[in-house]
């Protein structure tokens, strides 16, 4: 086994074998690591006000966020499969779907944003505990709308297929992380407690 | 066990037993803590001396340990060492002696000094009067019971339990009476509690450690932040509370 | 060289955009905090941008090829490499340069505190320095050993040829530099004098410089979580055929459970510092007890990542020096599979023991004990890592260099400072002392005594592969007892201090204590002084020491089996794992082999007489 080779050669075939495992491992840690800063977030929220809520609380318009996000999580998981089976069209209308799906969340969430200003502004404790989940939350979506953005147009441009598309793959999975973090800041702030 | 390995064990336990005779000496002899003020400040210190007196024998046994290594097992090494120790990897036994110890002597001392200490320090949640203390920017407000009012001076009767009843108007302050042994923090939107029986007649003037320091940074003036604590007699703290709120 | 020239532009521009556009919606005034933090940010991006990941990430996102930079030589380290032992180079020598400068903050306030009264520093400026002190020092904790040896040691160690994301890792190191320049900047907009904890509310109310703080030391975080994650994938992924969880060299596995630590917690201090910039800037109402806030909330996100941060600190600490113990003493490590459960318990339990910052703060009273209890049970696994370095010690063949006598040391002064946590993790006796001088003194003892102390012995046994040259070892000695007697001469009356009456933070104290802090600033001065012949052994060393060779200490890891310095990717050939990292004693113990191999590092059994064993050409 001890045959005389060049660093390089062995660089490579190293980095062949573990970079797969690598890379999966890598993103979930970041996921991991992530669900820790909203965890933190989350529990400052229930330390400071508990479950209180104020009066007027836009429960269609979250409803409504809610529905979208869930929907642009599907419509990625396609994009991805598409992808592993070469289906370029697919994975593009798919990809483009859940772009627009995650900029209309967005522009919801200027809305509630707007709504909220007048309702709870920052400097009640509701307010606080709002805006920064919130904001924190929205920040995440922005990030993963343009990592979508990124990898849609390398597929567009022919840089993936079936048995090489990690991006894609990394991509998704880090928008149904955002997705899910989601679905636990939904319920803290707008269903927990309350009247 | 040869000869060799029986003098390593005699050196360590000489080392040990002389470091340990050492450490007791200059602990016990020698008056680390200033003077107690109040009831608290002995269960405190007996504590304090209590942990001391533990980890006298830890300190002298990991001198020893490391001393006899040094001296015994040190070798003469020109350019490259060319022998090892022996291949010893492990002594089951011995761990689980070690461990079992450190688990004893944990679990010692989080029930005492821990906690028996806690329900000592603490008592009954019963106090014959009660002080309020408000904490701003870098000042002390004392306000008793009868309406009396001190600002920058504590008095307080000796002898009987005190309970201070704390908050602060603006920063995170902290309410720490070194000859009490005993702080709590001033915190805005919230009151916080401690309990204190002084114990002794003085002032200020008689020990610095009667005093109330703000012992959390508050910006500029957080050292200058204290006041002087006056114990008083039972009789002339009465007469002297009367007097403040009659005069008021 | 250009990398950084561009870095540095594109960071300003950056401020100044962002800055200006902010001002320009929001109206105010251009030092507005707002301004600062868009400026900051947008400033960030454009460093990063400049310094490298423009040329291969942001290129790679359009479907453009990477441009690798072609630098060598020395220019490599002050530019964007991705070679791990460079970023371990780089981390090294800025974090020894943040040191000193953290030193000289140190001897500024020794010199105020030598005497009572006001001397050189008013009120103000004493907290300022004192928290640039600290917050550079905890940073240098944080990250140094991490950073350069984990960097350097760990992808050898395993026999990997690199870290498994090289180009992250550079982005985690050029993310140093900003936290620096944020940090030393403060001053611009007034400082901030809140300690390296930044308590709320004074660190809402307080002076601008703050708002550095919370952006710099963000920053910081980031830059450890990123660490982190590399570490543990390149631990977890990247390990050489053979080479299994039972064969992984100490260091790895302290490099490994203080990087979960990293990973996992620094995001509550990354968000209690958002919260305070925000309720700074936005306006909201976290720690403000007037309006339902919580100062209380701060502390418990504070602590929550700060004591295990402590662990950060100190695990790689026990790595390096059990790792000099064991080659020194030249005996296998003692109870292996104990010391890796107990690195790992401790990385455990380290999250569960924060509220014992807090027995004083006013928190309820039932979580005393549970805090306390948990505490005090951390003392059974640090016991373990005593245990093993004491034990490999006794009966080996102790070679006393200049990285022994530091190993030997540290187990001291480490000790010092786990035995005086006893007394802060028991409730009695911390309602006492919390915030008081024992505290100063007992951190002192862990970070100074359990990290630096640790960090020197690392310097002092790999300095030889990291330059290929020796260390003048009398003079490595010399520093290692002047440090020593300095050190504890400084920081044992400051117990006493505490005990006595004497709170931390604060730049005048009663004048009954002065007899013991003019003892301890003359001894802090004569301790300062070491440094200097640190400085004049690391340079002298390196650049006239004599050569090394390949594997100066006889050692039987992987990083002594390469040249010194290693060449790139580490190996000539793909190393095979075949035994015991420390098989040291036992005849014919190998622990990995690899094609091209040149030294080895075990010596022959004492009869076999050959003498040819542990030859390195
Ligand atoms: C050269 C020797 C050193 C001296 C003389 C020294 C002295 C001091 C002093 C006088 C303080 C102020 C204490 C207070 O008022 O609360 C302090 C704080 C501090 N020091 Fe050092 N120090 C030294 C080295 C170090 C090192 C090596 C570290 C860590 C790696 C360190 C970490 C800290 C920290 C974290 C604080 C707390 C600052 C705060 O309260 O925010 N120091 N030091
Ligand atoms: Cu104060
Ligand atoms: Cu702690």
């Amino acid at each position: 086994m001890a045959m005389t080779t060049t660093p390089e050669a062995v660089h490579s075939r190293a980095e062949a074998t573990y970079r797969p495992a690598a890379n999966r491992l890598g993103l979930w840690l970041f996921l991991a690591s992530e669900t820790f800063l909203f965890s933190a977030f989350i529990s400052s929220r229930f330390v400071v006000s508990g479950t209180d809520q104020p009066e007027h609380l836009n429960q269609g318009l979250a409803l409504l966020l809610t529905l979208l996000l869930l929907w642009s999580s599907i419509s990625a998981f396609r994009a991805e499969a598409a992808m592993a089976h070469d289906n370029r069209r697919l994975f593009h209308r798919e990809m483009l779907t859940t772009i627009v799906l995650g900029a209309l969340f967005l522009v919801g969430v200027g809305v509630e944003f707007n709504e909220a200003l007048t309702d709870f502004p920052a400097n009640t404790i509701y307010g606080s505990s709002f805006f920064m989940l919130i904001g924190l939350h929205a920040f995440h979506v922005l990030t993963g709308i343009l990592a979508l953005g990124v990898v849609w147009n390398l597929g567009r441009l022919g840089h993936y297929g079936s048995d090489n598309h990690w991006p894609v793959e990394g991509v998704v999975k880090y928008w149904h992380f955002v997705d899910l973090m989601w679905v636990a800041i939904y319920p803290t702030l707008y269903l927990f407690g309350g009247s | 066990m040869d000869q060799d390995r029986r003098n390593d064990w005699i050196w360590f336990g000489s080392l040990w037993a002389i470091f340990s005779a050492i450490g007791f000496y200059l602990v016990l002899g020698i008056d680390l803590l200033p003077a107690q003020w109040a009831h608290e400040a002995e269960i405190v210190d007996d504590a304090y001396i209590l942990l001391m007196g533990l980890s006298i024998p830890i300190f002298a046994g990991v001198a020893a340990a490391l001393l006899t290594s040094l001296l015994r097992f040190r070798v003469q090494v020109d350019d490259i060492p060319t022998e090892d120790g022996p291949p010893v990897h492990n002594n089951r036994n011995f761990v689980r002696l070690w461990v079992a110890s450190t688990l004893i002597l944990a679990l010692m001392i989080t029930v005492n000094p821990g906690f028996i200490g806690i329900a000592e320090l603490r008592g009954e949640p019963s106090a014959d009067i009660v002080v309020e203390v408000q904490a701003q920017r870098w000042s002390w407000k004392v306000n008793y019971e009868n309406g009396a009012e001190t600002f920058n001076q504590l008095y307080l009767p000796a002898d009987r339990r005190v309970r201070f009843d704390i908050t602060s108007l603006d920063l995170v302050h902290s309410f720490w009476i070194p000859g009490f042994r005993v702080k709590i923090d001033a915190v805005p939107g919230r009151v916080t509690y401690l309990y204190v029986t002084p114990e002794g007649v003085g002032s200020f003037e008689d020990d610095f450690n009667l005093r109330v320091q703000c012992a959390e940074i508050c910006g500029l003036g957080h050292a200058q932040m204290a006041m002087p604590v006056t114990v008083l007699s039972p009789a002339d703290f009465d007469a002297w509370v009367t007097d403040l709120a009659e005069g008021a | 060289m250009r990398q950084l020239l561009r870095a540095v532009i594109f960071g300003i521009l950056g401020y100044l955009i962002g800055a200006t556009l902010t001002w320009l919606v929001r109206g105010g005034s251009l030092g507005d905090e707002v301004c600062v933090v868009f400026g900051y940010v947008v400033g960030l991006v454009g460093w990063l941008f400049g310094i490298g990941m423009g040329d291969t990430w942001v290129r790679e996102w359009f479907g453009l090829p990477a441009r690798e930079s072609d630098v060598t030589g020395w220019k490599r380290y002050l530019g964007f490499s991705t070679d791990h032992k460079v970023i371990g180079v780089q981390y090294l020598a800025t974090f020894i340069v943040v040191l000193l400068l953290g030193g000289v903050a140190a001897m500024i306030i020794r010199f105020e505190l030598a005497q009572a009264g006001e001397g050189i520093l008013n009120a103000d400026r004493y907290n300022q320095v004192m928290s640039m002190h600290g917050i550079l020092m905890v940073a240098v904790a944080v990250a140094a050993i991490l950073g350069s040896f984990g960097n350097y040691l760990v992808p050898i160690m395993i026999g990997a040829d690199d870290m498994a994301f090289p180009r992250l890792n550079a982005v985690t190191f050029w993310l140093i530099p900003p936290v620096a320049i944020g940090l030393l900047a403060a001053p611009t907009l007034g400082s901030f004098d809140a300690g390296w904890t930044a308590y709320p509310p004074l660190s809402v109310v307080n002076n601008g410089g703050q708002i550095l703080f919370v952006l710099a030391v963000t920053t910081f975080g980031l830059s450890s979580i990123l660490g982190g994650l590399n570490v543990i994938t390149t631990i977890v992924t990247m390990r050489a055929p053979g080479m299994t969880w039972g064969r992984l060299p100490i260091f790895v596995w302290a490099a490994f459970a203080a990087s979960m630590i990293s990973l996992l917690t620094t995001q509550f201090f990354a968000a209690s510092l958002v919260l305070i910039a925000m309720d700074r800037v936005a306006g909201t109402v976290f720690f403000d007890g007037g309006a339902g806030g919580d100062p209380l909330l701060y502390q418990h996100l504070f602590w929550f990542y700060s004591h295990p941060a402590v662990y950060v600190m100190v695990l790689p600490g026990f790595g390096l020096v059990l790792e000099t113990i064991t080659h020194m003493s030249r005996k296998p490590l003692f109870a292996y599979k104990a010391v890796v459960v107990s690195l790992l318990t401790i990385a455990g339990l380290s999250v569960i023991v924060w509220a014992h910052h807090m027995f004083t703060s006013g928190m309820a009273e039932y979580l005393h004990g549970p805090f306390m209890f948990a505490t005090e049970m951390i003392s059974v696994p640090t016991g373990v890592i005593f245990l093993s370095a004491m034990a490999t010690l006794w009966r080996g063949k102790l070679w006393m260099k200049t990285p022994l006598f530091f190993a030997m040391i540290w187990i001291f002064q480490f000790l010092m400072g786990g035995v005086t946590g006893i007394f802060l993790a028991d409730v009695v006796t911390d309602v006492s002392l919390h915030d008081s001088y024992f505290v100063v003194a007992h951190f002192h003892y862990t970070i100074m005594g359990g990290m630096i102390f640790a960090f020197l012995t690392g310097i002092f046994f790999w300095f030889p592969k990291i330059t290929g040259r020796m260390i003048n070892d009398r003079l490595g000695i010399i520093f290692a007892l002047w440090l020593t007697i300095g050190f504890q001469l400084t920081f044992l009356p400051q117990f006493w201090l505490g005990t006595n009456g004497m709170n931390r933070r604060i730049a005048d104290y009663p004048d009954q204590l002065e007899g013991a802090n003019l003892f301890s600033s003359i001894s802090a001065f004569f301790l300062g002084g070491s440094f200097l012949l640190l400085i004049y052994i690391l340079l002298s060393a390196a650049r006239r020491g004599p050569k090394a060779g390949d594997n100066p200490w006889n050692a039987s890891t992987l990083e002594w089996q390469v040249s010194s310095p290693p060449p790139e990717h580490n190996f000539s050939g793909q190393p095979t794992v075949v035994g015991h990292p420390y098989g040291y004693g036992t005849a014919d113990s190998r622990h990995a082999e690899f094609a091209g191999m040149t030294a080895v590092g075990l010596a022959e059994p004492e009869q076999a007489g050959t003498g040819e064993g542990g030859d390195n050409e």
